[in-house]
């Protein structure tokens, strides 16, 4: 059989360092289909990124899993994200990544352009992996070029996550609808009655000025290249570090040394824009009661939101891509292993998933009730694949970002160093 | 054994004649040298020779991991020398390599001149001024130091008693790479252990003799124990500056994996990882890594050519 030199030919070429041959080797592994040759267990190694909390469910539902498909054992592997991503990348390089692994929006195209992801069609269209079932068409966040290279595994939106006390004490109310100036009137307020600064950097959140470039009709990104110009993102920047000299923005030296911890659970601002998925974080960070707030518009009616997603791919080298497909079906389908899983990872995607599980804290309750109403205001729109190269230039964002409320660098120059970074990151 | 106390010995000219049996049993003996030798060899070719072979060859390709390495000639030079983060790297670099070395070295000696003196507990002072070289490197150290420059944190609410208040280090675009000199300096008991070994190699008769003609404790450090000790000092400052260019750990961990705020602390390996590793240029990183290894070579060669003239080697000393 073609299997064992196949096998035998990678083992060699690893060790010649030849990666790339490689990763072409994986996608004939991939052709050639000898998945569960029948002689016993089968071993896949599921990797992930993310705290303790989310790794100790993980380990149950593979617990689970384990239990109902004895033969098949899965091997965890797990570190924070930056770290995720590094040794990803290696591991991929050099034909060895994890069977199946975590992956969001932003590395889509660029693993599959590196011949990396598995299309889990053919799986689906084997009666491996069922692609029904999915709640308000998030499955497409997974598609790139016809192809299902990642299946959600739960759905999020950006949202505003405030400090309920402040809040309450400068008397601002967040309301659906609001406007950028009814919003920074609302941080005017806030320093003026509470004394402390209202967003903790709103200006660097490349996720959140997609927003504002959407509810403007553009988007951060096209298929290939940035969808907006310098000077929209000029304005943008200009505009931040004035409200960080002015004291509505949190004071960027604090905010970087209090990290990892938030500049909002830190009590250095009583807002900070971020994926409501993370809101759970900021309850047993701070000291405050936190909530989550409608995204300003700049027409009082669109909020350029869409969800976003964590998802599931596959290798597309994996000796096993059946168990490969059974495995991801268990971990979006079953009611069992959404239960435990929660709203970890977003509002479960399944609709099996979704009725399953009830949340019972008020945090997964207050993450819930906004995405209803969020879906219900209907404003959500569709989220497009990341260019190649999206991953570099959201650090690029932030980073360049940082300098500008340092007043490191001036926004024009800002945006000028972003434009040429971006190109280098879309050549890559 | 032999085969090390041989080598050195043989004249250059000629081998000795040596009978048949005598040579058979040297070849074994050299072979049994080279088995011994053996693993270190695999190592070095594999782990180094190997991988700085690649990287040469890397340095003028646009390699992304993924695809084959594309000969791109000087490219990855002449984009790294117009690269304003690059240029911000070697900035911050030499910087701290200028700040960082200077002042470790002068707390080692004064460090090693108090010490060398016959004291009680004189083993106690000496472990515990060479402990923070030992765990230095570590992590964990840089959480720490993390912990301390940051705002409202020790240094922070020390200052603020002497009338500084610039908020913590590390937040602090124009502070913070003095947080890791700082940190470089804690870590004087290398260069302090080397010095102390200098300090005692120096003849005591130099001394008394100094004394005799009326010398004071400054003159006689100036005139006898700098110049005794200046092989050791060079030796120092040679290994100290190498280290320091190649900062990493510190850097990476106080920064919180960003080498900033504001690239505050993008010293050179850390742009170099960020490139190679984040954004997986690894042409580009190898580009890098070669223009260090030539300035370190370099900056070596100048301070040896600059020893002539102020390193001072006794013909007479063992």
């Amino acid at each position: 059989m073609g299997t064992s030199r196949n096998v035998e030919r990678r083992t060699i070429l690893r060790v010649a360092g030849a990666s790339a041959a490689a990763v072409g080797l994986g996608a004939t592994a991939a052709c050639g289909g000898d998945s569960g040759s029948g002689d016993g267990t089968v071993t896949l190694r599921y990797a992930w990124w993310g705290g303790e909390p989310r790794t100790i469910a993980i380990k149950k539902t593979i617990a689970l899993f384990e239990k109902k498909y004895p033969k098949i054992k899965i091997k965890p592997e797990f570190t924070d994200y930056e770290a995720f991503w590094e040794k990803f990348q290696t591991q991929a390089s050099g034909g060895n990544p994890p069977d199946v692994f975590q992956n969001a929006v932003g590395f889509l195209r660029k693993y599959d352009k590196r011949g990396v992801l598995l299309d889990l069609k053919t799986q689906a269209d084997a009666g491996n992996l069922s692609l029904e079932g999915f709640r308000n068409g998030v499955l497409a966040n997974g598609q790139v070029d016809g192809k299902q290279i990642g299946i959600p595994v739960g759905a999020n939106t950006m949202a505003l996550v405030i400090d309920l006390k402040a809040f309450k004490k400068a008397g601002v109310e967040a309301k659906f609808g609001w406007t950028w100036d009814e919003y920074f009137d609302a941080l005017q307020t806030i320093q003026d009655k509470v004394k402390i600064a209202g967003d903790t950097g709103y200006f660097s959140i490349m996720y959140l000025y997609d927003l504002y470039l959407r509810q403007n009709g553009k988007a951060f990104f096209t298929d290939s290249d940035l969808g907006f110009t310098e000077d929209d993102l000029t304005q943008w920047w200009e505009d931040g570090y004035k409200r960080v000299r002015s004291g509505l923005v949190a004071d960027p030296k604090k905010v970087e040394q209090v990290k990892p911890k938030s500049a909002l659970s830190a009590g250095l601002a009583a807002s900070e824009f971020t994926w409501d998925n993370f809101s759970i974080r900021y309850e047993g960070e701070g000291e405050s009661d936190y909530g989550l707030a409608p995204i300003p518009t700049t027409d009082g009616k669109d909020t350029g939101q869409y969800l976003g997603s964590l998802m599931l791919s596959a290798f597309s080298g994996t000796k096993h891509p059946k168990e490969v497909a059974q495995f991801i079906d268990f971990m979006v389908h079953d009611p069992e292993a959404g239960k435990i899983m929660g709203y970890d990872r977003g509002i479960l995607a399944t609709t099996e998933q979704y009725d399953a599980f009830t949340p019972t804290d008020p945090n997964n309750k207050g993450v819930k009730a906004y995405e209803e109403e969020v879906a219900k205001a209907g404003v959500l729109g569709k989220i497009t694949p990341h260019p190649s190269g999206a991953d570099v230039i959201e650090a690029a964002f932030l980073r360049i970002g940082g300098e500008v409320a340092q007043g490191k660098t001036k926004p024009a120059d800002a945006a000028k160093a972003l434009f040429s970074e971006a190109k280098a990151a879309f050549a890559g | 054994m032999t085969l090390v106390k041989e080598a050195p010995v043989r004249p250059a000219g000629k081998r000795p004649a040596a009978p048949a049996a005598g040579r058979r049993g040297r070849r074994r003996e050299n072979l049994a040298g080279y088995l011994f030798m053996s693993p270190w060899i695999a190592g070095f070719l594999l782990l180094t020779a190997g991988p700085m072979i690649a990287s040469l060859y890397y340095a003028f390709t646009s390699y992304n991991l993924f695809t084959p390495p594309r000969w791109v000639g000087l490219d990855n030079f002449t984009t790294m020398f117009q690269d304003p983060r690059w240029q911000k790297s070697v900035e911050v670099t030499l910087k701290y390599v200028v700040v960082a070395t200077p002042l470790k070295l002068l707390l080692a000696l004064g460090v090693a001149l108090l010490l060398a003196q016959k004291r009680r507990g004189q083993g106690l002072y000496r472990a515990a001024f060479y402990m923070p070289s030992l765990i230095g490197a570590s992590v964990s150290v840089g959480f720490v130091w993390r912990a301390l420059f940051s705002d409202d944190a020790v240094v922070d609410r020390t200052q603020k008693i002497f009338g500084f208040d610039v908020g913590g280090w590390i937040g602090n675009p124009d502070y913070v790479l003095y947080s890791l000199v700082a940190l470089s300096i804690w870590q004087f008991g290398a260069p302090m252990v080397i010095f102390l070994a200098g300090l005692k190699q120096v003849p005591q008769e130099l001394y008394e003799a100094a004394e005799v003609d009326g010398a004071g404790p400054l003159r006689r450090f100036w005139n006898i124990t700098l110049p005794m000790i200046s092989p050791v000092l060079f030796f120092n400052v040679l290994l100290e500056s190498i280290h320091a260019f190649q900062v990493f750990g510190s850097a990476y961990v106080v920064s919180d994996t960003r080498c900033g705020p504001a690239d505050a602390t993008l010293v050179y390996t850390c742009y170099l990882y960020q490139k190679g590793f984040k954004e997986a240029q690894m042409g580009f990183a190898s580009a890098m890594a070669w223009t260090l290894v030539i300035a370190v070579a370099l900056v070596t060669a100048v301070l040896f050519w600059s020893q002539k003239k102020w390193v001072h080697y006794e013909e007479a000393a063992k």
